[in-house]
């Protein structure tokens, strides 16, 4: 086994902890109250030997019965920097967690959310249930459906993992994440040291389809509050899109040979339709769009064929209301950020930057598309969305292989 | 007096020729020196480019974190070098050549001064192409946060900081010359401090009101309630 990246005070905890059927890990910072509160709810779990693991310096008191089954036990995270948006955060919390549960033995891993939602007897059945009966080794969840919700997720993280990588999975960056032994021992070995420090995320769908493991979806009646309120999107596209494009780097083998995806088998409730009210105002976003159009072509032009600045030239003359990006020109744009990503183009940074313009143009033309849908249209709309990112990834592939040869 | 006019033109005319045909094999021999030396060039750039593609030369150093690309998009590593080595066999080529010049033309001292100019000739190289790529670099990072803050005047703002870097640097690689003397100094620090007057003028008499207009609004403002955002990107 390769040497531990834990901390030395949660090394020492991990080794005092005895057998351990069950480790939840609380993936960022958490009341203390309210966990204890929240774990004395969880008395009709009928499983024994659970270490319930959370970031802190200080041992709580024991919140039970002794006969409990539960076992708090606090953990230190590596130095990060604290710039660091909230998923990297979490990101680091829960390689962490990945590897108290193979110091401790642990034969199950649940890696949760710092709001606690998910933490009830309920939820952890559910995923128990996928890892241990069904034999699933990564357990993902489905959260309910909302039109305007989780758009970056949508348009590229959750397609293009499923285009490259093979899998159906709805969000392949979720805050909660159940997974076998084996599993946890994968995640944790696919985290170097450095990774907390520069803010890499950690995608255990990725990590699951390169070691050909089973992945399951769990659907989740409950939603955890947007993560991006008050953070500028080029920074949010750095980060997450960044991250997925730093991953197609490191798996180019892999991902060239994958021909086509397959579903992902689904358990617990139907994901509930929420609906979304009233339709947003896309004039803003066409607007941001515009600017980038007028803007950024010498940006652009050092990124996008020829064909795709034709075809964005040609919806920024369209009127705002009939203004649509086509799925092929959205997808393309995408492959083609993520070659150029790989070539180092230009700065990363700027990269990302110009990215989001026509992110924005994309958003408009699916909020515009969706208005009048219900949630259920929208869903479908999302389905096409990803099929065409399948129908276009020998267009990736060529210009992967054959940068310079292969430019439409 | 019309005879003596002739003769002294004859003879002025005479020392003219006489010093063309002292130069002419000093000239000849420089340019063949300097066409020599450039084909030279031309084949070691050639050799230079073929043995950094055989080692892959751009792929293994893109694979750095800050690599060139990134700073110069259109400049790759490989064109570099070679550009690199082109122009050190151009100005051996030079050097040589005056040095050609002075011997074959009895001139002394040329090179002498030649050699002495070079170190601040190099200096100038460098901070000229340093500040083309800084400037570059800022003006693609003005121009994309500024699309980001939806600022109608993007392009506007980049070209301004991309030109007063390109002004700042000129003004560097002049002074490094020591070409224009106190003259460059002085133009730049009028320039500079006349914009920065300019500038302070402008919002300090010409926004006046606008300023004094905003602030009494800022302060009468009532307590917004924030709308509920009803995109969320993650």
């Amino acid at each position: 086994m390769p040497k531990s990246d834990l901390e030395e005070e949660t090394l020492s905890e991990t080794q005092y902890a005895g057998p351990v059927d069950l480790l939840i890990g609380i993936a960022g910072a958490v009341n203390a109250g309210e966990l204890q509160q929240q774990v004395q709810q969880l008395q009709g779990y009928q499983g024994s030997h659970v270490v319930i693991a959370y970031p802190g310096a200080t041992e709580m008191e024991a919140p039970v019965q002794a006969e409990s089954p539960f076992r708090l036990m606090p953990y230190s995270l590596p130095a990060a920097d604290r710039s660091l948006l909230p998923w990297a955060i979490a990101s680091t919390a829960q390689r962490t967690i990945c590897a108290m549960a193979v110091e401790m033995g642990a034969k199950v891993c649940l890696s949760l959310h710092s709001d606690l939602a998910t933490l009830d007897t309920r939820h952890l059945e559910l995923f128990l249930q996928a890892i241990a009966e069904k034999g699933c080794d990564l357990v993902l969840p489905v959260y309910p459906s909302r039109k305007f919700e989780g758009l970056l997720n949508h348009s590229i993280l959750a397609p293009l993992t499923r285009a490259l990588y093979g899998q159906r999975v709805r969000f392949p960056l979720a805050p909660d994440f159940g997974c076998s032994a084996q599993m946890a021992a994968r995640l944790s070995d696919s985290s170097p040291h450095h990774a907390a420090a520069d803010g890499a995320l950690l995608w255990p769908s990725i990590q699951a389809a390169l070691s050909n493991y089973q992945v399951c979806q769990l659907s989740l009646d409950l939603q955890h509050a947007p993560q991006t309120e008050g953070l500028e999107l080029s920074a949010i596209l750095s980060s997450l899109v960044g991250s997925a494009f730093s991953e197609m780097e490191t798996s180019a083998a892999y991902w060239q040979r994958i021909r086509a995806s397959h579903p992902t088998a689904t358990f617990g409730d139907i994901g509930r339709q929420w609906n979304d009210g009233e339709p947003v105002d896309t004039k803003p976003l066409i607007d941001s769009f515009l600017l980038g159009s007028r803007n950024l072509q010498e940006v652009w032009s050092l990124v996008l064929p020829p064909v795709t600045l034709l075809e964005l030239k040609k919806m920024s003359r369209v009127d705002p209301a009939s203004f649509r990006m086509p799925d092929e020109v959205w997808v393309r744009i995408v492959y083609d950020f993520a070659l150029a990503y790989r070539l180092r183009t230009m700065n990363r940074g700027h990269l990302m930057g110009a990215l989001a313009p026509l992110y924005l143009g994309w958003v408009a033309s699916y909020a515009g598309e969706v208005a009048g849908l219900s949630p259920m249209g929208a869903e479908q709309r999302l389905e096409q969305l990803a099929k065409a990112y399948e129908e276009n990834k020998p267009y990736l592939v060529s210009r992967w292989r054959w940068p310079d040869r292969f430019n439409p | 007096m019309w005879q003596q006019i002739e003769e002294s033109l004859r003879d002025s005319m005479g020392r003219v020729f006489t010093k063309i045909a002292t130069l002419l094999p000093g000239i000849l021999a420089f340019v063949l020196v300097l066409l020599i030396f450039l084909v030279i060039a031309w084949l070691a750039a050639m050799l230079a480019r073929m043995v950094l593609n055989a080692v892959k030369f751009d792929e293994r150093t893109n694979a750095g974190a800050n690599t060139l690309t990134e700073w110069a998009p259109r400049q790759t590593p490989t064109i570099l070098v070679t550009r690199i080595v082109f122009w050190s066999f151009v100005m051996i080529g030079v050097l040589v050549g005056v040095s050609t010049f002075e011997a074959a033309s009895a001139e002394s001292g040329i090179s002498a001064y030649v050699f002495s100019y070079l170190p601040r000739v190099i200096g100038a190289v460098v901070l000229l192409f340093l500040g083309t790529v800084i400037g570059r670099f800022l003006s693609r990072s003005v121009l994309i946060s500024a699309v980001n803050l939806n600022l109608q005047y993007a392009r506007l703002l980049a070209t301004g900081v991309r030109w007063l870097v390109f002004v700042l640097t000129a003004a560097m690689v002049l002074d490094h010359l020591a070409i224009g003397g106190e003259i460059v100094d002085l133009a730049f620090g009028i320039l500079f401090g006349g914009i920065v007057l300019a500038l302070a003028l402008a919002v300090g008499l010409g926004s006046r009101d606008l300023v004094s207009r905003s602030l009494e609004k800022e302060a009468n403002r009532p307590i917004e309630i924030p709308v509920e955002e009803k995109l969320h990107h993650f």
